[in-house]
């Protein structure tokens, strides 16, 4: 087992009244992306604000590289980057500047800045003042920023919300590869296809409460209740049939006589399975 | 109280970067309006006096007292929202940057600047002064733009973004900057003027051209208390709120 590098255990936090988390368990290794997954208000923001010693929780604990959450002071931040969507850049400022003033302060060498902005795809803009970028340009930015230091753990809110397809997609690529770097990645989102993509492990959270807890393969095994598979045939034709020895017989004949085109099994996906447990849909 | 340590190279990296947002748009209308100011007042009180060298002091304590204000309460207070709205100053907070750090690194280059356009007041006003009155003027000023920076930085907490700065900014700025300036009109101001510390920095002025020492006891008390009860408040509601309500 590779090393803990966030362990969450009974974390919960009121606001007045009323919970926001309630009892919230979940571990993140070295080289893992776990994902928070849940619609607006749900409790992510929340539970990396805690994490990132920007909330203090109101009961149980939760330890980042070995730290207790209520314990983090600014030492904390050279070894975690965060990316949310109150972080900001600095706008008059160039690219490259903003990362000189953030490398200045974190002790990072200047060197270090240009091969980090080709990796995110920035390079051709550093001299761009921060203002003139793109959305999909400055999140890129506000990633570099948290990349910087090279953390050992990675905290991702929303970090695709709100961007094109090919950006997302990019960022996507990026964190695939520093998961394969070794960094661990807290991720949380609403889209249930980016979690599916990306996350070793996804909590599913409602109205702050983990209501499903895996790997979303296991999930989605979980909820597959009526096991279904769907069939298209070299004519054209279209069915979906239930899981059953009668089944099996007509697919194994269509498989003798080479008439399927595609098979597909039909588990839900998160979306489904966040849908059946909580009633709520994600986005 | 536990006090973070201050790492300079943090502090020489926050400096840098407030220090050249100064010369922004946002911000160098301040320092160039006051130097105008100054000038201004020089050309009308020397007409009006025949070129008496009180006058010239009189104009370069209207010219300090504008600039110690527009740059002590009304750009730290602006430097800090700009920070909030931006979300550059959660942003700086969660690279490692302590509140200390943060609080010196924003202050220290608005003083420079303040204490620069001070300077060249005096030669804007044609003041002649002895090494031991510029020392007298420098410290009097310094403690006048450090007091006002710290009121700045209060104004900055309560303020979410620079509209909200300027609003609380202004009945704090005319209250410091025209008390002192009309006390020549009635003598309840003059009273109230004593217990300001723009009125001691203001009639410090007159003192120091007239040859006299620029402040006495009572002048570095009320100094040195509002120094201290505008820092004691800083820090209550820095424990409480931090840069951010």
């Amino acid at each position: 087992m590779s090393e803990t590098y966030i362990s969450i255990d009974h974390l919960s936090k009121k606001y007045d009244k009323d919970f926001v988390l309630k009892d919230v368990n979940a571990v993140l290794h070295k080289g893992e992306i776990l994902g928070f997954l849940g619609p607006s208000g749900a409790g992510k923001t929340t539970t990396i604000k805690i994490l990132t010693g920007q909330l203090l929780p109101t009961s149980g604990t939760a330890e980042v590289l070995g730290i207790d959450c209520r314990k983090i002071d600014e030492r904390i931040y050279e070894q975690i980057g965060i990316v949310t969507d109150s972080s900001g850049v600095y706008e008059r400022m160039t690219v490259f500047d903003n990362l000189k003033y953030f490398a200045r302060i974190l002790n990072v060498p200047l060197k270090n800045i240009d091969p980090l902005l080709k990796r995110i795809g920035l390079y051709e803009h550093r001299k761009k003042p921060a203002s003139k970028l793109s959305k999909g340009q400055t999140q890129r930015l506000i990633l570099a920023r948290a990349l910087l230091h090279k953390p050992k753990v990675l905290f991702l809110d929303e970090p695709t919300s709100g961007l094109d397809p090919s950006t997302a997609l990019e960022i996507h690529r990026i964190l695939k590869e520093l998961r394969d770097d070794g960094m661990a990645i807290f991720l949380t989102t609403h889209n249930m296809e980016e979690a599916a993509k990306l996350c070793g492990h996804v909590a599913l959270l409602n109205e702050g409460v983990i209501v499903e807890y895996g790997t979303p393969e296991e999930i989605c095994l979980k909820y597959n209740r009526i096991k279904k598979y769907r069939v298209q045939l070299t004519d054209g034709t279209k069915h979906v049939l239930l899981q059953s020895p009668e089944t099996a017989g007509r697919i194994s004949s269509w498989m003798n006589e080479d008439q399927i085109e595609t098979l597909h099994t039909c588990e839900p996906t998160l979306e489904t399975v966040f849908l059946e447990v909580t009633g709520r849909e994600l986005q | 109280m536990n006090i973070k340590p201050v790492h300079l190279r943090k502090l020489a990296a926050i400096i840098d970067v407030k220090g050249r947002a100064l010369f922004s748009k946002n911000f160098i209308i301040m320092p160039v309006f006051s130097l105008g100011f100054t000038f201004l007042m020089q050309i009308i009180y020397e007409k009006a006096s025949g070129g008496m060298a009180a006058m010239n002091a009189y104009a370069l304590a209207m010219g300090m007292l504008m600039n110690v204000s527009m740059m002590g309460f009304y750009c730290t207070a602006a430097s800090l929202a700009e920070e909030k709205e931006k979300n550059t100053l959660r942003t700086l907070m969660t690279s490692s940057v302590n509140g200390l750090e943060f609080f010196l690194g924003s202050l220290i280059p608005i003083v420079l600047m303040t204490e620069a356009v001070n300077v060249l007041c005096v030669f804007i006003v044609h003041m002649t002064m002895s090494p031991m009155q510029w020392a007298a003027y420098l410290a009097v000023t310094t403690a006048a733009s450090v007091i006002a920076s710290v009121i700045g930085m209060l104004l900055g907490i309560f303020s979410k973004n620079q509209v909200t700065a300027s609003t609380l900014t202004t009945p704090v700025v005319l209250v410091f900057m025209m008390v002192p300036m009309f006390t020549g009109f009635s003598e309840t101001l003059q009273k109230i003027s004593m217990f300001f510390f723009t009125g001691i920095a203001f009639d410090a002025i007159a003192n120091i051209s007239n040859g006299l020492p620029a402040v006495d006891v009572k002048g570095i008390a009320v100094l040195a208390a509002e120094f201290i009860f505008s820092l004691i408040l800083f820090l209550f509601l820095y424990r409480r709120n931090g840069f951010e309500r």
